[in-house]
């Protein structure tokens, strides 16, 4: 359970560790848009070497996203098998026995891959770089805008620190209730399918009921502290704006600008 | 020895940034049919230290022997799987991992998993439940609408159940109200005097006295002491310095002394105490 390095922060120090929160949001949300730009491998290429660059300034390994992406690599393949069968048009790229299998099935697989792979290591990047409740206290900033229109930014802050406030509560607490049962004899790795689910079982009724406790208590405890999320607030932790965070929204800018066109000329 | 670890290292997330050392060279002998408390403060390595015992954890350097099993970095822990019948562990607030519809389904869950007949398991069951002091009208009960006392009780039963030889228990009166420890270390007790081999985690050093013969003091993964619960006690300066509470019995005998009584430090029985010092007090 405490290999599962997705979403989790590294305490690093580092320029990108450093970053406001909020400019690393925006470049987030600017290249992740990007990555939706049909430009073909070249725009890939692109975005991927924006990626390493990111990833050498923030001092992530990149074997470290590799190991997040793990668990992807069954949907990945199960994808492939699903293309190949189902897309049935264009060129063939080979034929395994009287099988054919077209070039767009292995192509489309590739640039889902690819999306994959580019958005993983953004994110992780961002998470990696950044403690929860700044992430959180940048989103509530960037969302505050939206309050004039009745959106509930604070709350939706709330709510998002409180979930990432839990992940790893939660993971401790699997890792728990995976042992004590391990104890009774139960095997989550080896098993026929009845057992695997009696295991699954085991493992997730004590999970839920402890996140139901969990989070009846928590909600006592803040209106025992008369939480009330309309009520203005000061922070102790205040946001500072610097130059590197300008720079860092204006080469994702023209990162994307340059993306956006490469893509225009490609469908001209 | 049903117990031995040899220079057993315990590294956390190996090779990461937070990486954590929790064991240090530990070497220790637990003797069959002894009942062993380890002390030590949070973050000592304790819950580490026990997890090796039936092979949830495997050491990052060195060797655990249980009985016939070698516990090895490299062992593969599905053949180590009749170990954890073997060694019942009780982790700290066990009632967490009830799940079933049913009290008696919920305690024949691990023998079943053994493969234990379920005929078999369900007399065991009884057996078990009994143990620790819950009768039979229990069993077609759910565990969830048990009081937080009574369904760790239900959760030891589900230990219990699988006969275990040496029985591992992670702090297992924390949270229970006084009568409700003393009934569970009286059960534990009565277990050790059945043959069973007891290792308990706690904090409470009056348990240690009233119900140990062995302790064992850890201190940053390290074993910085052990020995016969009399001996560990005899030295109060030292534990002192661990910022280990001396047992109310002792640091009283320890204080009479101090005054000028010669009273024996390792007494842990009230009738025994007041029998020494009435000798002394006549004898003036």
């Amino acid at each position: 359970m405490k290999n599962i390095t997705l979403g989790k922060y590294l305490p690093y120090d580092s320029i990108v560790h450093r970053m406001d929160p909020r400019a690393k949001i925006m470049v987030l949300l600017i290249v992740l848009i990007s990555i939706f730009f049909d430009a073909g491998f070249i725009g890939y290429a692109l975005i991927g070497a924006f990626c390493l660059l990111v990833l050498l300034f923030s001092k992530i390994q990149f074997s470290y996203v590799l190991k997040s992406l793990k668990p992807m690599l069954f949907m990945m393949v199960f994808l492939l098998v699903i293309n190949v069968l189902v897309m049935r048009t264009g060129e063939v790229w080979i034929t395994i026995g009287s099988f054919p299998i077209y070039q767009s099935a292995v192509f489309q697989t590739l640039y889902i891959v690819i999306r994959l792979l580019l958005i993983v290591s953004l994110t992780t990047a961002l998470t990696a770089t950044t403690k929860p409740l700044d992430l959180t206290l940048g989103i509530e900033h960037l969302l505050s805008p939206f309050k004039r229109f009745g959106f509930p930014a604070h709350e939706v802050a709330m709510m998002i620190s409180i979930a990432l406030r839990f992940i790893p509560t939660l993971l401790e607490e699997t890792e728990r209730i995976m042992k004590a049962q391990a104890s009774r004899g139960v095997d989550f790795k080896e098993g026929t399918l009845k057992e695997k689910i009696s295991a699954i079982i085991s493992l997730i009724v004590p999970l839920f009921i402890s996140a139901f406790s969990r989070a009846e208590e928590l909600a006592n405890a803040m209106e025992a502290r008369c939480y009330n999320p309309e009520a203005p607030r000061t922070r102790y932790k205040q946001l500072k704006w610097a130059q590197r965070d300008t720079l860092a929204i204006v080469t994702s800018l023209v990162l994307a600008v340059g993306i956006l066109g490469l893509s225009l000329i490609g469908v001209a | 020895m049903p117990i031995r670890f040899e220079k057993v290292e315990h590294l956390y997330s190996d090779g990461s940034p937070v990486s954590f050392q929790a064991l240090k060279g530990i070497d220790l002998d637990i003797e069959d049919g002894s009942m062993t408390a380890i002390i030590g403060h949070t973050g000592s390595g304790k819950s580490t230290l026990i997890q090796h015992i039936n092979a949830l954890l495997l050491p990052s350097s060195g060797k655990v022997t249980v009985q016939d099993y070698v516990i090895s970095p490299t062992e593969r822990p599905a053949k180590l799987k009749p170990l954890r019948q073997i060694a019942g562990l009780v982790f700290q607030f066990p009632e967490y991992q009830l799940f079933e519809e049913t009290i008696e389904k919920d305690i024949i869950f691990g023998p079943m998993n053994f493969g234990v007949p379920e005929e078999k398991a369900k007399a065991a069951a009884k057996e078990a439940l009994k143990a620790v002091g819950l009768d039979e009208s229990y069993l077609e009960r759910s565990p969830f609408d048990l009081s937080g006392g009574q369904k760790r009780r239900v959760a030891i039963a589900g230990i219990l159940v699988m006969q275990p030889e040496i029985l591992v228990l992670d702090e297992p009166t924390a949270g229970l109200d006084p009568q409700g420890a003393t009934e569970m270390m009286e059960l534990f007790q009565s277990l050790n005097r059945q043959g069973i081999t007891v290792l308990v985690v706690t904090h409470d050093m009056n348990q240690v006295l009233h119900y140990c013969d062995h302790a064992v003091v850890m201190s940053e993964g390290k074993i910085v002491k052990k020995g016969t619960v009399a001996e560990i006690f005899a030295e109060p300066a030292y534990l002192n310095e661990l910022s280990i509470q001396l047992p109310t019995m002792t640091q009283f005998i320890y204080e009479l002394n101090q005054k000028g009584f010669q009273i024996d430090m390792s007494i842990n029985q009230l009738d025994d105490l007041i029998a020494a010092i009435e000798a002394q007090m006549t004898s003036r």
